[in-house]
């Protein structure tokens, strides 16, 4: 009876310790996360043990009302995953068939689901190659996983994980690659009894059309002007087992950039979904090329200089006013020259003086003899005093 | 204030320094009274002191602009934190001290003859260190105390050591920048220095080089090397048909591979030719063979052997302090390898400087190549079917 009682009161203490709140908090890994297997590419996570990867995949599964299915990859043998061999009647005449183990047979049943494949770099190397099979070919023996189930795996990075397993260049390259990393503010508070909900980015069906000319017009643009980056085999130590570019990766990027526009996420989590697709460096450099593209255009300003708008930052707006000097250059006529002028008095009375200096010194230079000074010049007379004041240091 | 005076510095800037202009546009002018002199938050907001300003030549002003913007282009507020959380040590002093180490970090970049030093900046000579080292280095090395007393009033906010001050606008303030803003940033200056490496003094070019791209450690990546050597497939822990599996009682005439542990051998070829210092190579040796011991678990499965023109001995691995290394003169690695092979490892780990001929055919054991630097003389050429870890 005494123990009964204890029992009791210790359920109630459990109860207690499990009233925990939750507040809604947008979370960029969850985020990219959830845009990578909306986007139906096989995502990989890289994480240390014990951070909350199954917990951020249960709120996906939840999000996205898929049931989600665990599916521990060291705890299985390779015919687990290859298809357990049964023996009928006559072998050699009807085959062994390779029979799918339930979890699989259920999913296909469900025809769809969210499968994650955790632990995958302590299985042992021939359960991983059964496993990659899987993941890349949705092939569980002789079963086929229908599209509805999207596939997550995790790994442990490889300066932790005891063998130092490792993806060879052509495996690492046909997923996205995340860093699952966990923030100490948020586990801190959530001991304190406040979880976060993660709120998931949402698809916006009347930006569909924009966000594939958007993401087109990007790859194309910045493989236009990067040649060499279509394809690079990742050649240094460093970059072993990681994301690196190549045609493939690139039509996904290409897919990602275009989710994740639809879905009007933050830069933050698209430099994630593109760095782990492409690599650091590929990855950054489109995202510097997207900053470009996202620059009003020097022809649309030129055309309507008192009102178009000039970007605030002082870095965007000064290679505004370079790409503006730089039309006029290409094509100089008396109305664009002015336009430029009244683009450059607007850009004084906004925002620093300095960055104007170099333009207007520029567009100066540009005059044709038969060309006026426009009245407006006057409105730029204190860049002169300041450029004087520099020249002078 | 006098905003024309401190543009006109940043113009001289970025006229100077013209491989740092983006960077310097992209900061936004706050006219702050509280703020002693000049400083940047983490956000790239820039706080001014309008008497500063005031006192101040352009020139010096110019000079002050470049080092607050190394603070940022640097990173200082996030290796402030993140030397803070390895060390478990934060308070006012030791910001300070991170302040006072980033200074002595950048200021070598920061002057020349057109911007000059001002007498009061901090050198890493005044804290009696040697110059070209990094935050981290210094940090290390030097305590609060009389030599620092000048730097007591230094303050160059946030942005150079990572802990907010009460006149900055934190976060949620206007016109900061987001993370990957200034991560776009640092990258496109990054590029700008080594498209054009003429421009920028070879304290910039070494960050350029390394801000995306930052060297990991050698012992990590030898470890790992080794590690995934000894674990592909054929050695380490692995299905086997050799022996049935115990399941296959369950499927009678179905043969089903069992779990077998075959732990991998690993032979060390240590070069001894005399180029490599007695050093490194003892760490390297100590690295390789802790691995070694941690997977075979068995210690004869490690051998060491020293090589120089010919092999010179060969020992079991019985303590490490106990390997037996002769040598110098020429070396050729070849005969270490065929004496290596001998012996048919899993794995050969090559401790060398480089300088020797490799064998023209791929051995039948997967090799890691840990190269020393050599002074003189660039990296060397190593065989493609090796995989090179160049160490220190």
């Amino acid at each position: 009876m005494r123990n009964g009682n204890q029992l009791d009161t210790a359920a109630d203490l459990l109860a207690l310790l499990g009233d925990t709140a939750t507040e809604e908090r947008r979370d960029a890994q969850l985020d990219a996360l959830a845009l990578a297997v909306a986007a139906d590419l096989p995502v990989l996570l890289w994480g240390e043990p014990g951070i909350g990867k199954t917990a951020g995949l249960t709120q996906l599964a939840a999000d996205l009302d898929l049931p989600l299915t665990t599916v521990i990859a060291s705890v299985h043998e390779p015919s687990d995953f290859a298809g357990l061999p049964v023996v009928g009647d006559d072998p050699a005449v009807n085959g062994v068939p390779m029979a799918p183990p339930d979890w699989a047979v259920r999913l296909c049943a469900a025809g769809k689901g969210l499968l994650f494949l955790d632990e995958l770099s302590t299985a042992p190397p021939a359960v991983q190659a059964a496993l990659l099979r899987l993941v890349l070919e949705r092939r569980v023996g002789a079963l086929t996983l229908p599209p509805g189930v999207r596939i997550v795996a995790a790994a442990n990075p490889r300066g932790s994980a005891a063998d130092g397993w490792e993806l060879s260049p052509p495996l690492a390259n046909r997923f996205v690659h995340l860093q699952w990393t966990h923030d100490t503010g948020v586990v801190v508070r959530g001991l304190g009894g406040v979880w976060p909900r993660a709120v998931l980015p949402r698809l916006d069906r009347a930006r569909l059309p924009e966000a594939v000319t958007y993401a087109r017009r990007a790859v194309q643009t910045f493989l236009t002007a990067r040649p060499g980056l279509v394809h690079r085999m990742p050649g240094a130590e460093q970059a072993r087992g990681g994301a690196w570019p190549s045609p493939r990766s690139w039509d996904m990027a290409l897919r990602l950039v275009a989710f994740a526009t639809a879905a009007g996420t933050s830069r933050e989590v698209l430099s994630m979904l593109v760095r782990g697709t492409v690599g650091d460096g590929p990855g950054l450099e489109l995202l510097a090329s997207l900053d470009r593209l996202d620059l009003p255009d020097p022809e649309t300003l030129l055309a309507d200089p008192d009102n178009a708008p000039l970007p605030e930052r002082g870095d965007l707006r000064q290679a505004v006013l370079d790409g503006v000097i730089a039309a006029v250059r290409d094509r100089p006529e008396r109305e664009r020259w002015d336009a430029a002028w009244t683009l450059l008095a607007r850009a004084v009375e906004t925002g620093p003086p300095d960055l104007v200096v170099v333009p207007a010194t520029t567009l100066a230079a540009l005059r044709r003899e038969e060309w006026d000074v426009p009245a407006l010049i006057d409105r730029l007379a204190g860049t002169v005093a300041l450029s004087r004041r520099a020249v002078a240091a | 204030m006098d905003l024309e005076k401190l543009y006109a510095a940043r113009l001289h800037a970025a006229q100077t320094r013209p491989y740092l202009a983006a960077a310097l546009f992209a900061l936004h002018v706050v006219e702050s009274p509280s703020t002693p002199t000049m400083a940047v938050d983490r956000h790239w907001r820039c706080y001014v002191s309008p008497a500063f300003v005031d006192r101040r030549t352009v020139a010096d002003l110019a000079g002050v602009w470049v080092h607050e913007v190394s603070h940022l282009l640097r990173d200082h507020p996030g290796r402030g934190d993140a030397y803070a959380t390895e060390h478990g040590v934060d308070g006012p002093g030791e910001r300070l001290r991170m302040n006072i180490a980033a200074d002595a970090e950048i200021n070598d970049d920061v002057y020349d003859a057109v911007l000059p030093m001002p007498a009061d900046a901090v050198r890493p000579q005044t804290l009696g260190l040697e110059p070209g080292e990094v935050m981290e280095y210094y940090l290390r090395r030097f305590r609060l105390g009389g030599r620092t007393q000048p730097f007591a009033w230094l303050d160059c906010g946030s942005g150079a050591d990572g802990h907010a001050r009460a006149w900055e606008l934190g976060p949620g303030g206007a016109r900061g920048l987001t993370k990957e803003e200034r991560d776009a940033i640092r990258f496109r200056v990054a590029r700008g220095i080594a498209g054009a490496p003429g421009d920028a003094p070879s304290g910039w070019q070494r960050w350029a080089e390394r801000v995306f791209h930052p060297p990991q450690p050698w012992r990590e990546l030898l470890g790992n090397a080794v590690r995934s050597a000894a674990s592909a497939a054929g050695a380490g822990d692995d299905y086997t048909y050799q022996r049935p599996g115990r399941r296959s009682s369950s499927v009678p005439g179905v043969v089903l591979p069992a779990l077998r542990r075959r732990p991998p051998s690993v032979c060390v070829v240590v070069d001894t030719s005399g180029s490599v210092s007695d050093g490194e190579l003892g760490s390297a040796l100590l690295e390789v063979t802790a691995i070694g011991r941690a997977l075979g678990g068995r210690r004869d499965l490690v051998t060491v052997m020293s090589c120089d023109a010919a092999v010179a001995t060969v020992g079991r691995l019985c303590q490490a302090a106990d390997i037996p290394l002769a040598g110098g003169g020429g070396t050729d690695m070849r005969e270490g390898f065929a004496a290596a092979l001998k012996r048919r490892p899993d794995v050969i780990v090559m401790l060398t400087d480089g300088q020797t001929p490799w064998p023209s055919a791929r051995p039948a054991a997967r090799t890691v190549i840990g190269l020393f630097p050599r002074r003189s003389e660039k990296w060397v050429a190593t065989p493609p079917w090796a995989r090179v870890v160049r160490i220190g």
